[in-house]
């Protein structure tokens, strides 16, 4: 997908809103589940009794409060929630609670890889707000589903800085994973847990003033995301070469998939006057500086150090890290085995070659093998010590897989096929043979070529099918050359 | 029976004098007989059902709460599980209650029996219980006068002997204004003093449930019973409330009493001697008078026909045919289940303040309505607070006029006067006090209003009790001046 519009630039601002993990809703009690029977878990406050009142959930705070600290943003130690007002059966009170005026956390930054360069982003501001219900329709009804209704929300607004569908998409895909790494959201994309709205206007380069914008709303995937904004940077552009006097109309789109094109839903002359105004049922919020102070020295590490760390402290490759911090549930299960095993980069390789393409066999995701972290970390030291060898090694993965309660140490010793042969007068008197046979790869690796100490030890390990222990090879064979 | 308050019933039945049975028995007889427009609907079942249940708990040994047996009637715009709950509204005819106001619990956690809901203006729009979508509602001490608003039914009840005490709700004089005209205690408490869960609300930041009584002692009662932190409502003062049952002294000496002598003009002249004769009296109880001026006061009616209503149209919002309220069966589409619903089921008040408080709120127009009207409040505030630095507690007339004729006052503005002296509580949350404290010369009652600064309730209680150890206006039936139920 290119980014360069010719003549013309694009100017883009993403808004994402984010569904908070809490274990209640943001102004009732009630359960925030995904998946229960319509108008399951559903309240006085959700449903929009008469006489209800909204009492702000303390959870759903310290996870706004860390993203804010996450994406250093600043923390309003005094925010306000306002009321939205617009008609609509999902939203039980025909008001929306949100933060309009003060919202609880000012500006922040992501920086991120798009296509291989360093990026910054800013961000304007972030509030919280409600979730609304949703509308189910029938072949003649529409129900309401409220089970929804009331999920805390926060909506991420950045400033108008992005330049590309490419850079949109990195930008929001960083967002996730810091709200991921965060436990602010499951960030679950089927679910709604993310859902994004796109400002985009395009002008001349050079040009100061922002044109007319178009809004696309409610998009859930990264891909579609990218594909939408890049057909209505084409759509304007193509509409100032034809009517360069003319400007778009600002109003509300939304991305028609089959047609790859964006169609507009509301032009800005019928938009709402949502007549904001400070919500009188909640005080202030007040965050007390101890209150930030202690999630601020609490917070987990955020993904962009741990990728560092991962490359310059365990050794990893860059594809390595990339691979497993974007994938959280993968990174997890990785840093928990890494704790007790030896060589991170080979844990590593285990975990994202060897066991990740057995899990893919089944499709399913190496977490959902049952195996405990530790006992791949333990199949790695098992290796390392020589204890069993690599051919050794996938047999038992193997069984790993298939009973995932055994550890490798237990099958290992459970077989005399996993017994590596530390018969040493054996195994020399196979090398010798091997010196003897391979007079020119002695000769090369006399020469200083590493590749054929490595051939040599290739013959060893296929002449003892494999087990032989590699360290005990590596250093008989040294003892022999040097002879 | 009637006459007892709500002290001497709980000791009659504590004394095993009267069950719980005969005296719920005998108010709802009188109840569903004669009560002036005052009820929308009779809670016989629940009533005598927790009546038995009391006599049984009491008789088993078992210790009984502060109300015991006390009939209390509840206006229709409080949460009571499983009753009908109007607002006075046709939109709610048929809605159901699904969980108790906080107020209830508090109320039956004390053994008091609920026995009524009471009429009110339309979502607690008024001054005269006019704008009943049901009834109307007469005062009585006489039948041809207006009781007040909103909290009419309530108020008139407590009057006529109905039940001692009872529930109404205050956002801009509604509690104060009928006790006035009905010659009973009317208290608006401090703003977070008394939850509002429940409560459906009008204008937030103004509403607080207040009690009516006849005797200071009732209204001490049943306020400590209601006046308690709340974790189901986010403006409850969270600090426990005092003991205003017991802490009431009857002293006022010292107390600095302020009076706001550039408000006095163009009262009622019956209104204005019953103000004079009250400041005599609280100098004779050892209260120093300290002159004070409020000189924002005059601008608190426009102030809140913008505020009150901005917060009214989207608390109102939710009335919208889609959930609970009447569906209109004209309606063909989403936008007309709006349109036609609400304009079926709001009243004129109604319909007229949601169109103001949605004009104020609208782009354009909300710098120069709610935001400005938002600033004079603070300037209103501002006012009690130097005020309150020189005396202890205001007093002030309830009302400029006694009771009107029903139907007499049609011009809106003048019904939105009505509140001259009891809105600027509302604005600044504080606690007020409506007295019983005399009657005009046709034998109409008249309120003297004393207000005190935020969290000071039992300061402005004991005032009343002072008063009333040197007065009878308190003791005054509406029977006994000819004007019979």
């Amino acid at each position: 997908m290119s980014s360069n519009y010719g003549e013309f630039e694009a100017i883009i601002g993403l808004e994402i809103h984010c569904q908070l993990n809490t274990k209640t809703k943001l102004f009732g009690r009630e359960p925030n589940n995904f998946g229960a029977e319509p108008n399951a878990n559903i309240g006085f406050v959700d449903t929009g009794q008469p006489g209800a009142l909204p009492v702000i959930n303390e959870e759903a705070v310290k996870k706004a409060v860390r993203f804010g600290l996450a994406v250093g943003g600043k923390i309003r130690e005094i925010s306000y929630f306002d009321r939205k007002s617009y008609f609509y059966p999902d939203c039980p009170f025909n008001y929306q609670i949100t933060q309009f005026y003060k919202p609880i956390i000012d500006g922040g930054s992501i920086t991120c890889d798009v296509d291989g360069e360093q990026m910054h982003f800013t961000i304007e501001h972030t509030h919280m707000e409600n979730d609304s219900g949703k509308l189910v329709h029938f072949p003649d009804f529409t129900g309401v589903d409220f089970n929804r209704s009331g999920a805390p929300l926060i909506e991420i607004v950045s400033d108008p800085c992005i330049r590309s569908p490419r850079q949109a998409s990195a930008y929001a895909s960083a967002i996730r994973s810091i709200l991921l790494y965060m436990n602010c959201s499951d960030c679950n994309m089927q679910e709604g847990h993310l859902r994004m709205d796109a400002n985009i206007s395009v002008r001349l380069k050079g040009e100061k003033e922002l044109r007319p914008k178009a809004e696309i709303k409610n998009m859930n995937s990264f891909h579609n995301m990218e594909l939408a904004i890049e057909a209505e940077i084409q759509s304007q552009i193509s509409f100032y070469r034809k009517n360069p006097d003319k400007r778009i109309k600002t109003g509300t789109y939304r991305f028609d998939l089959e047609k790859q094109k964006t169609i507009l839903m509301r032009a800005k002359e019928t938009a709402n006057d949502y007549r904001y105004f400070p919500e009188p049922d909640l005080p202030p919020l007040v965050l007390e500086p101890s209150f930030i102070k202690e999630i601020k020295e609490s917070l987990p590490e955020l993904p962009v150090a741990k990728k560092e760390r991962f490359i310059h402290t365990l050794g990893l490759s860059k594809y390595f890290a990339d691979l497993l911090v974007d994938d959280k549930l993968l990174c997890d299960y990785f840093e928990e085995g890494q704790k007790i095993c030896k060589n991170p980069k080979a844990y590593c390789n285990w975990l994202v070659v060897e066991f990740a393409a057995r899990a893919n066999e089944i499709n399913k995701h190496i977490k959902e093998l049952q195996i405990p972290p530790k006992h791949v970390a333990e199949l790695v030291n098992l290796i390392e010590s020589g204890r069993i060898t690599g051919k050794m090694a996938k047999e038992i993965a193997d069984l790993m897989c298939k009973n995932p309660n055994l550890s490798p140490e237990a099958i290992a010793s459970s077989d005399e096929r996993f017994k590596p042969m530390n018969d040493t007068s054996a195994l020399e008197l196979i090398i010798e043979k091997i010196v003897t046979d391979n007079p020119e790869s002695i000769a090369d690796y006399k020469d200083g070529k590493d590749k054929a100490f490595q051939f040599l030890v290739g013959q060893v390990m296929q002449k003892t099918k494999g087990t032989a222990s590699p360290p005990l090879v590596r250093e008989i064979l040294l003892k022999k050359i040097g002879e | 029976m009637f006459t007892l308050s709500a002290t001497d019933i709980v000791k009659k039945f504590k004394a095993k004098e009267i069950s719980a049975v005969e005296i719920t028995a005998a108010f709802l007889d009188r109840a569903e007989k004669e009560n002036l427009g005052s009820l929308l609907s009779v809670l016989r079942t629940r009533a005598m059902k927790r009546a038995k249940d009391l006599d049984e708990k009491f008789l088993s040994g078992k210790s009984v709460g502060a109300l015991a047996a006390v009939p209390v009637i509840i206006k229709d715009n409080i949460m009571i599980d499983g009753e009908i709950c109007t607002c006075g509204s046709r939109f709610l005819e048929n809605y159901t209650a699904t969980y108790d106001a906080t107020v209830i619990k508090d109320l039956e956690n004390e053994d008091a029996i609920i026995i009524a809901k009471s009429n009110m203006d339309e979502f607690a729009m008024g001054s005269s219980t006019a704008t009943s979508a049901f009834k109307r509602c007469d005062n009585p001490w006489n039948t041809d006068y207006t009781p007040g608003g909103s909290s009419g039914g309530s108020c008139a009840a407590v009057a006529a002997g109905l039940a001692p005490i009872s529930l109404g709700s205050d956002t801009g004089g509604s509690v104060r204004q009928p006790a006035a005209f009905c010659g009973i205690y009317g208290f608006k408490p401090t703003y977070g003093r008394v939850s509002r869960y429940g409560l459906v609300a009008f204008a937030s930041s103004l509403d607080q449930i207040g009690p009516f009584a006849r005797n200071i002692d009732d209204l001490a009662l049943i306020n400590e019973v209601i006046a308690k932190p709340c974790q189901k409502d986010s403006t409850s003062i969270q600090t426990p409330a005092e003991k205003t049952s017991k802490t009431l002294s009857g002293s006022i000496k010292g107390l600095k009493i302020g009076s706001p002598t550039d408000m006095l003009e163009g009262l009622h002249p019956d209104i204005l001697s019953a103000y004079n004769a009250f400041i005599n009296t609280c100098k004779e109880l050892g209260a120093e008078i300290v002159n004070i001026s409020l000189p924002h006061n005059k601008y608190s009616v426009p102030v809140y026909y913008i505020l009150a209503p901005a917060e009214a149209s989207t608390n109102l919002a939710r009335f919208d045919g889609i959930r609970y309220t009447k569906r209109s069966s004209n309606a063909k589409s989403l936008a007309e289940v709006y349109e036609l619903s609400r304009s079926e089921g709001f009243g004129n008040e109604v319909v007229q303040r949601i169109l103001l408080g949605t004009y104020v709120l609208s782009a354009g127009f909300q710098d120069a309505y709610y935001r400005k009207a938002q600033k004079v409040r603070a300037k209103i505030c501002e006012d009690f607070e130097i005020a309150f630095k020189t005396c202890d507690v205001i007093a002030f007339p309830t009302t400029p006029f006694p009771a009107f004729k029903h139907g007499s006052i049609t011009d809106p503005v003048a019904m939105y006067k009505q509140d001259i002296f009891t809105i600027s509580a509302n604005m600044a949350g504080l606690p007020a006090l409506s007295i019983p404290s005399g009657f005009t010369k046709e034998g109409l009652p008249i309120g003297i209003q004393v207000q005190g600064a935020q969290m000071e309730d039992g300061k402005v209680l004991n005032v009343a009790k002072a008063f009333e150890s040197k007065t009878n206006y308190h003791t005054m039936r509406p029977s006994e001046k000819g004007v019979s139920l």
